[in-house]
């Protein structure tokens, strides 16, 4: 740590030295600039996958409902019979009849109203149901299961379950993403170190001048370290435009055709994206740079 | 990899670099310093001193070896046990054939090299100990000039003596006038903005020994400063430098001018093969 780095004269010369050698070395730097892109874009598409994912079973899961479907054809008294076994089962708190009819009312609604089932459908395809509330989320799965087993009762689910799937796929997203990551990070690091290097031997007779009147290793450091967190800023930069414009796409397109699936907005998902790949991209440039001159400030 | 010595930090070594005037932590560093065990452990005669002629500061050495040996990593034994110590305010010559170990000697002084065994002292601290993050310090403390001057090209003069403050975090209100005054001292006030391409090799050797000066150390070392230059040029370089020891400035100079140390008469450190071969108060090249 040397004492010269809180000079405002030191930074603004590390960061004009940082960024003259960024141009200097322009092909070599577009090179590892599209390595960091190319290694951010599948961390941030890892990252939206995973969190979208883990979005869509966190809702489910805080639903504190089941779904029991009847058997088509079911006589008035059968389906008062079953909800009457519903209503008795422990944890339930209340039972709400949802005909074939409101099913598809209920149906149009979520879709808009442009959309005429009637005119489409020759019969009406969707099931009657039992909307039954539960007092917590955890009784669900007993009430799923006894509510299987009722006569007439064609089957039961809830978001529980569903969730459940999801977050071991989330899982998976994310273990996959942080492995091809990482991989693609240690290839960022070597192109990146590689560039710096180059600046590093252009200018090694300054290095050994001031290594001989007494520059402290840091002092020496500064320059490559910026020009190494430029490199990664700028592939970060890219590879969220990217990765957030085309969620911002995808989101969009899902409003008209799947309305029903609740999806982060393209704001918040941008937002927490930004920070996260402007972090990994200046560490690896910054390592790749720490790399780059290890070897030069060798006492 | 170059030897280590053991790493940990004593309490000397941790006392913050580049303060002068440090005191000898003990009786036996002052009694080294005034060379008397020194040279007669290595068996080599010293010239008693001229009557009048008063005896070196006997507080602490400008730079003592102690049994100094350096092997490098691929088997070559550079410096072999080698004991000796410069006095705050002298001017010594180290000659000896290429190869014997005299660059070795002068980089283990400001630690661009570290020896495989015994201690070298700078104003008393032991060099070998210090933390790789004071090193820097001690080096503003140490100036060094090289035959072939270690310029940057595409500086001016003037440029390159401030390059060694701008690097070490000088305020910029000091840098001009300093710079300049150290291109006083050395002769080339009306050369400043002169690239070193459209400078003589002494006037380049002047801007180097100008930029070793600008954080006004209070030792200058010189590895063959004059091994590039003719003989008038190499004269007037080792008068410059004689002229800087007259400052109360150590001047240590490695050299093969025979001619300069001839007239010069001055302390005279002959190495061989890595050894301390010779060393006279008033010495000649060739003993």
């Amino acid at each position: 740590m040397g004492s010269t780095r809180a000079s405002p004269r030191g930074v603004r010369y590390f960061l004009s030295e940082g960024a003259q050698a960024f141009r200097r070395n322009g092909l070599m730097s577009l090179a590892a600039v599209t390595t960091t892109v190319v290694t951010l874009l599948a961390l941030g598409a890892a990252l939206i996958v995973a969190s979208t994912l883990e979005y869509i079973a966190r809702q489910l899961e805080s639903q504190v409902q089941a779904v029991v479907y009847v058997k088509d054809g079911l006589s008035g008294a059968a389906v008062d019979a079953v909800r009457a076994r519903l209503a008795s089962l422990p944890g339930v708190t209340g039972v709400v009849y949802v005909s074939k009819g409101e099913a598809l009312d209920r149906l149009r609604k979520t879709l808009g109203s442009d959309v005429y089932m009637r005119d489409v459908l020759a019969r009406n395809p969707l099931p009657a149901s039992f909307v039954v509330d539960a007092d917590r989320p955890d009784r669900l799965d007993g009430i799923a299961a006894a509510a299987r087993r009722l006569p007439g009762v064609e089957t039961a689910t809830y978001g529980g379950s569903t969730a459940v799937r999801l977050l071991a796929l989330t899982r998976m997203v994310r273990l996959g993403g942080a492995a091809v990551g990482a991989a693609l990070a240690l290839v960022a690091l070597v192109i990146i170190a590689s560039t710096i290097r180059l600046t590093v031997f252009a200018r090694r007779a300054e290095i050994e001048v001031m290594r001989l009147v007494g520059a402290t290793a840091w002092f020496i450091r500064w320059p490559f370290v910026i020009e190494g967190a430029i490199t990664g800023a700028c592939g970060a930069a890219v590879a969220f435009a990217a990765v957030a414009g085309l969620y911002a796409l995808v989101v969009h397109g899902a409003r008209d055709s799947l309305p029903f699936l609740p999806l982060p907005g393209p704001e918040q998902v941008a937002l927490s994206l930004s920070w996260k790949l402007m972090a990994w991209g200046i560490v690896i440039g910054v390592v790749g740079s720490l790399l780059a001159v290890r070897r030069y400030l060798r006492a | 990899m170059e030897p280590r010595r053991s790493r940990n930090v004593t309490a000397r070594a941790a006392v913050p670099p580049g303060v002068p005037g440090a005191v000898p932590e003990d009786g036996e560093t002052a009694a080294r310093a005034r060379g008397d065990g020194a040279a007669g452990r290595a068996g080599v005669a010293v010239e008693p001193l001229p009557p009048g002629v008063p005896e070196p500061a006997p507080e602490v050495a400008a730079i003592e070896f102690d049994r100094v040996s350096k092997t490098y990593p691929n088997g070559v034994v550079a410096v072999r046990d080698v004991s000796l110590s410069i006095a705050p305010g002298e001017f010594v010559f180290i000659v000896g054939p290429t190869g014997t170990g005299k660059s070795t000697l002068m980089k283990m002084i400001y630690r661009e090299e570290l020896p495989t065994s015994g201690r070298v002292l700078v104003d008393g601290r032991d060099v070998t100990r210090l933390p790789a993050r004071h090193v820097p310090f001690l080096r503003r403390r140490v100036g060094v000039v090289f035959q072939d001057f270690k310029l940057l090209p595409r500086r001016t003069a003037r440029e390159n003596v401030a390059f060694a403050l701008e690097v070490t975090g000088v305020p910029s209100r000091e840098v001009p006038r300093r710079v300049a005054d150290v291109l006083e001292v050395v002769g080339l006030a009306g050369r400043a903005d002169a690239l070193p391409g459209e400078m003589s090799a002494g006037e380049q050797q002047r801007v180097s020994i100008a930029r070793a000066l600008v954080h006004r150390p209070p030792l200058l070392l010189a590895d063959e400063p004059t091994g590039n230059l003719d003989p008038d040029t190499s004269w007037e370089i080792m008068q410059l430098l004689s002229q800087i020891n007259l400052r109360a400035t150590t001047v240590v100079v490695t050299t093969h001018d025979k001619m300069v140390v001839d007239v010069l008469r001055r302390r005279v450190i002959a190495l061989d093969a890595g050894a301390v071969v010779r060393d006279q108060r008033r010495g000649r090249y060739g003993g």
